[in-house]
């Protein structure tokens, strides 16, 4: 994962290579996509996610989550290495189900944090295997809470921040939260990569 | 756990023959799959080989850029996966690959070639020819100009060689020719089992002893095939690619002989095969010369384009077709120029419009053209080559942009006056400065039409 690339992670283009001594004096990843792959995301307006969700982002999601290609996880890393590097409360990403997370082979939020360079810790473990979006919004309402605490953690009286990939009805997070609060958090925070 | 009485599925052994295929994607069901590993019928392969260095077994790609290595959650150690093959679902170090290794599927050897046309003295030269080769195995080089009627030759030797019980495969690299020659080989073998295989294929029943198939597709196959013909050996990406050459090279059998065939081949083969199994055919099947382009100079075109102006040249061009009503294709060298251009073109005519490689309404919008529902198109090099319509007149503007290599040329030249009663036609280079790549070209197209009307 540590590589260096030469070509584009996303086209295949070869990469106009940096000088290295930019990327030493400002401590900045090394690119690993091209300036046009690059101009196709969308920043998000909001503080809590950095993209919005478009054609690129559904490509990429494609790719790393569906295609299993585990080096995207580099793609947005110098975003979210800014983004966390400053980040005082510990960082939570939300955990797959082990099942899920064998099949996938990997797990796509924890190796986004890896690749930037992030620490994060983790706290919860999801206890069903469903995915969110078999359901309809009602169901998605009633499910019954979709983490539970790790066995043998605590959860200290202060500030955690959740990380997931994309917010849509926030049910995800909102389950999380819960757990943590219930749990003697002091607050919850969340970032998600992509604005629903 | 054995239990008598498992029969083997004819269907496994249909669609594993010859294939390399990831074991977990086996449309074959589970349980079958299982009984038959255990008694043997397959070769189970590591998807990644580590030594003596890292290569994919399924692509064999080897090189080390193309390879990441990660944290596995499946084998809970360091993972390693082949990038290059990656959209056909992805090998790592703790995947399996299959190869079947039991009984061959029943080949027929009664093949029905329901085909009447008739050939001409050219062509029924090079039909001979061919077969003369595949008898004795050799490989061969067809080298016929653009509407020499290229398919139509590869009948007799198709037919032979099914009849022979031997599986052949049709190769080429773009989808567009596979979902062309698909049906036409449909009609012509309405007895033998064809499959058509491209990114996005539906499944297919049965054992096909005739594949066609996208280059990239001869990933998954290993030593399938007895015959292997290539078809427009220099399009796109092929020529860039020295993985997918090897790809050709893995799905046929040691032995099988490779027929390339095509209208601008590469120096290399013809230094290979000119002096020993080479057939050239420089002359049209309707027995007319080949349209030879025109230069027209077309000063900062791409400046005007996108001021939103059509250089004059083209609009009078544009035009004339118009009220001739003759269909159009006008190739622009790149995707922006497309999106630019059409809605200029569309304020001389409503019903013009744009393709390119992405477009997932090409084939709709080609088929209107071809049925006179749209007066033209434009377009990027996607249309150069596998399309044929009647009376088409043809522009290319920037005929200089590197990307119009002297074989991209003569394809797009190729699309004009292909059609008996339409023989002649338009073709017209409107460009900023003359590249010897136009030149070499247009002195090609002379030189195929010198040969072809000398004999
Ligand atoms: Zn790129
Ligand atoms: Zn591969
Ligand atoms: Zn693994």
């Amino acid at each position: 994962m540590n590589k260096k690339e030469t070509h584009c992670l996303l086209c295949a283009q070869l990469l106009q290579s940096e000088p290295s001594w930019k990327t030493l004096l400002t401590k900045q990843f090394p690119p690993c996509i091209c300036k046009k792959c690059a101009s196709r995301f969308e920043h998000a307006p909001s503080p809590t996610a950095l993209y919005q969700y478009n054609d690129a982002m559904k490509d990429y999601l494609h790719q790393y989550k569906f295609l299993q290609d585990v080096a995207l996880a580099k793609v947005f890393r110098q975003e979210l290495q800014d983004q966390f590097k400053h980040e005082k409360s510990p960082i939570i990403p939300i955990p797959m189900h082990p099942l899920k997370q064998k099949e996938r082979t990997f797990s796509h939020m924890e190796e986004l944090l890896k690749a930037a360079k992030i620490p994060y810790i983790q706290l919860l473990e999801k206890t069903t295997a469903e995915t969110q979006s078999s359901k309809n919004r009602e169901e998605r309402l009633q499910t019954a809470s979709l983490f539970q605490l790790l066995p043998s953690v605590t959860v200290a009286y202060k500030e955690y921040v959740l990380f997931d990939d994309i917010q849509t009805t926030g049910t995800t997070l909102r389950h999380a939260t819960e757990i943590l609060l219930q749990a003697g958090a002091k607050n919850v925070r969340s970032f998600t990569l992509i604005n629903g | 756990m054995k239990y008598k009485g498992w029969l083997l599925p004819p269907a496994l052994r249909d669609f594993h023959e010859g294939r390399i295929w990831l074991r977990e994607h086996s449309p074959i069901a589970e349980q079958d799959l299982n009984q038959a590993i255990e008694r043997n019928y397959f070769n189970i392969i590591e998807g990644i080989q580590q030594t003596p260095h890292l290569k994919c077994n399924r692509c064999h790609n080897d090189n080390p850029q193309q390879f990441t290595t990660f944290d596995c959650s499946k084998c809970r150690q360091l993972c390693v996966y082949c990038r290059h093959c990656l959209a056909m679902g992805r090998v790592s170090s703790c995947t399996q690959l299959v190869v079947w290794r039991g009984p061959r599927a029943i080949r027929p050897t009664r093949h029905l070639l329901a085909w009447t046309g008739q050939f001409t003295e050219l062509q029924q030269q090079a039909t001979d020819e061919m077969l003369e080769s595949v008898k004795v195995k050799r490989s061969h080089l067809v080298h016929a100009v653009c509407g020499a009627g290229k398919t139509e030759l590869l009948f007799p030797v198709v037919h032979f060689a099914l009849q022979e019980g031997l599986r052949v495969c049709i190769a080429t690299p773009r989808t567009d020719v596979v979902l062309e020659l698909f049906p036409r080989f449909h009609k012509v073998f309405p007895r033998t089992t064809i499959h058509a295989l491209y990114g996005g294929a539906p499944q297919q029943q049965g054992y096909a002893q005739l594949i066609m198939a996208t280059t990239h597709q001869l990933y998954r196959f290993e030593q399938a095939f007895d015959v292997m013909i290539v078809d427009e050996a220099d399009a796109f990406p092929y020529i860039f690619d020295e993985t997918l050459k090897r790809a050709v090279h893995k799905a046929k059998t040691a032995e099988a002989p490779i027929l390339f065939v095509t209208a601008t081949p590469s120096q290399k083969l013809l230094n290979q095969y000119q002096n020993s199994s080479y057939s050239f055919i420089p002359k049209r099947y309707h027995n007319h010369p080949l349209p030879v382009p025109r230069y027209s100079s077309l000063w900062g075109y791409e400046k005007k384009l996108k001021k939103g102006v059509i250089p004059l040249k083209l609009k009078k061009w544009t035009e004339d077709r118009l009220t001739q009503k003759e269909p159009f294709l006008i190739f622009l060298p790149k995707v922006e120029l497309v999106d630019i251009a059409v809605s200029i073109f569309q304020a001389l005519h409503s019903d013009i419009l744009a393709v390119h490689a992405e477009d997932p309404e090409r084939k709709e919008k080609v088929l209107k053209l071809r049925n006179e529902e749209i007066p033209g198109l434009l377009t990027t090099t996607i249309l150069e080559r596998g399309i044929t319509i009647k009376n088409v007149q043809v522009a290319v503007v920037g005929a200089e942009s590197s990307i119009y290599t002297s074989s991209a040329l003569i394809q797009i030249a190729g699309r004009v006056g292909r059609n008996i009663a339409f023989a002649d036609g338009d073709v017209v280079f409107f460009h900023h400065g003359i590249t010897v790549e136009m030149d070499e070209a247009r002195a090609k197209i002379q030189y195929n039409n010198k040969i072809g009307f000398s004999l």
